[in-house]
């Protein structure tokens, strides 16, 4: 498989704050690769340094045409839907399919105002615009936040039938169930640290080993992951008799993938 | 240059739909032209020889520094040069058509001034009308250059609002348009002499002070260029 995009040991900070880690990863080409994180985990940055709006340490290598929606984009309060495509058409010399407009439901809004349009509007807007000169990589960054049922389908589809084409697509999410049935592959941050790279199927058979023991004590309920839940059992009541605290109700189940996620990414289990 | 001539014009009509930019390149100006040009050329018929020139470097220095350089931290000390950016449009295009669209509104405005001064309160007109106007367009530019650096250096709105005003306020009082300058303490004259509207109204009556002028726009010019040229200078 064809590499695309490669990162070599990329590190950033904000002043003392570390945000990236050394982090690895090649994108193939056709593939939609889902970076997977909590809040502050660092996904926003590796796409900023994949984008070049940051600067990093270590090597990002990218071969094709790039196009990008952000978290955080705004045009100007007064520019109608029409004429930001307009000129954006234009500085790219290229133009946007009808076919796109109307399944991104934007031919309504063609004279509306940036100021007038709902959230979910300007990230279709946004998406648009993005699309506009036919890429080769797209790069998104939360693109379902703010979208109504409706339209998260319909960027689902429009991201389906761009893999189709052979675009290679990088989303950042924290919304497993969207990543897990768009993406091929998908890496989890963790502060700053890629945790986990590879299938979806690798991540499933991995966290399908692990089992989850929620312990309620009259201190408070404790949660813990294992794939050995002989020994873990064990240690914790080990751990309590000599800390002398009664175990007021014990359960251990296998989880959901998204816990396991959560477990993974987020750190707020023991 | 299509696609430039393109955002130029919608720069423009996004100008006109804005209501900050109409009030401070359009209504406020031409209010403050209506009462000053009724009261100061009644009490003092002298005022009619410079009401043109008086009323212009108002409306300029209200247009650039309190409009223009609003416009410009709206840019680029937000979100949306980021979306420009990520569309493949370049760094310095919202400063440009801003800068580009912001000379029309002046010069359009400064015209009005111009036209309805003498039917208004029998003002009179520069003796040279082409050499006023090429005088005209050198204080616009300088104008504008000076609110250009202000909104690529100040970050926030609210912090340019203060200091818009701590240039306006001066620039207004300290620059002979409302009473001579040689009216002033020797201090005060001479800090009026930092801005462009002292040089401009100089420059509108009596033909002088052009090449400080144009050494404020150069220097403005270079200036923003350097600033451009930070930004996201490291995108290999």
């Amino acid at each position: 498989m064809k590499t695309v995009i490669k990162v070599s040991h990329v590190s950033q900070s904000y002043g003392s704050y570390q945000v990236l880690n050394d982090v690895s990863f090649e994108v193939y080409k056709g593939e939609i690769l889902g970076l997977l994180g909590m809040n502050g985990a660092g996904k926003t940055t590796t796409l900023e340094c994949l984008e070049g709006f940051l600067k990093y340490e270590g090597n990002i290598s990218i071969d094709g045409q790039i196009a990008i929606q952000s978290q955080n984009e705004s045009l100007p309060a007064y520019m109608k839907v029409s004429e930001a495509i307009t000129l954006f058409s234009q500085w790219k010399k290229a133009s946007l399919e009808p076919q796109l407009l109307k399944a991104l439901d934007l031919l309504s809004i063609m004279n509306k105002q940036y100021q007038q349009l709902s959230t979910g509007q300007k990230r279709r807007l946004h998406l648009a615009l993005a699309l506009i000169g036919q890429p080769d990589i797209f790069i998104l960054d939360e693109p379902t936040a703010g979208l109504d049922v409706a339209g998260r389908f319909a960027l689902h589809q429009i991201i389906r039938q761009l893999q189709k084409k052979g675009v290679t697509i990088v989303i950042a999410s924290h919304d497993m169930n969207e990543v897990e049935s768009l993406c091929q592959r998908i890496g989890i941050l963790k502060q700053g640290k890629m945790v986990f790279l590879g299938t979806v199927e690798d991540f499933t058979l991995h966290m399908g080993k692990c089992y989850r023991i929620k312990v309620i004590t009259q201190e408070g309920e404790n949660l813990y992951t294992t794939q050995d839940v002989r020994q873990t059992l064990s240690q914790i009541l080990d751990d309590y008799q000599k800390r002398n605290l009664e175990i007021l109700d014990m359960n251990v189940s296998r989880g959901t993938l998204e816990q396991h996620f959560i477990s993974m990414a987020g750190g707020i289990e023991k | 240059m299509k696609a430039f001539c393109y955002g130029v014009w919608i720069q423009f009509l996004m100008d006109l739909r804005s209501r900050s930019l109409f009030i401070t390149c359009y209504l406020v100006p031409l209010l403050f032209f209506f009462m000053m040009g009724s009261v100061f050329t009644s009490i003092m018929p002298e005022y009619q020889d410079t009401l043109i020139a008086s009323m212009t470097i108002m409306s300029v220095s209200m247009g650039s520094l309190l409009g223009l350089s609003s416009s410009v931290v709206q840019i680029y000390g937000t979100t949306l040069q980021k979306t420009y950016m990520a569309n493949s449009l370049p760094v310095y295009y919202g400063l440009v058509t801003l800068f580009v669209s912001a000379f029309f509104h002046l010069m359009i405005v400064s015209t009005l001034i111009f036209i309805l001064s003498p039917i208004l309160f029998h003002a009179t007109l520069p003796s040279h009308i082409g050499i006023y106007y090429l005088h005209l367009i050198l204080f616009i530019i300088s104008s504008l250059g000076v609110a250009s650096v202000l909104g690529l250096f100040v970050k926030t709105q609210g912090l340019l609002t203060m200091m818009s005003q701590i240039i306006f306020l001066p620039s207004i009082i300290l620059s002979g348009i409302m009473f001579p300058a040689s009216m002033l303490p020797s201090f005060l004259e001479n800090l009026g002499k930092l801005f462009p509207a002292t040089w401009g109204y100089l420059l509108l009556t009596q033909s002088q002070g052009q090449y400080i002028l144009i050494l404020i726009m150069i220097l403005a010019f270079l200036i923003c260029f350097q600033r451009m040229r930070s930004f996201y200078s490291f995108i290999k």
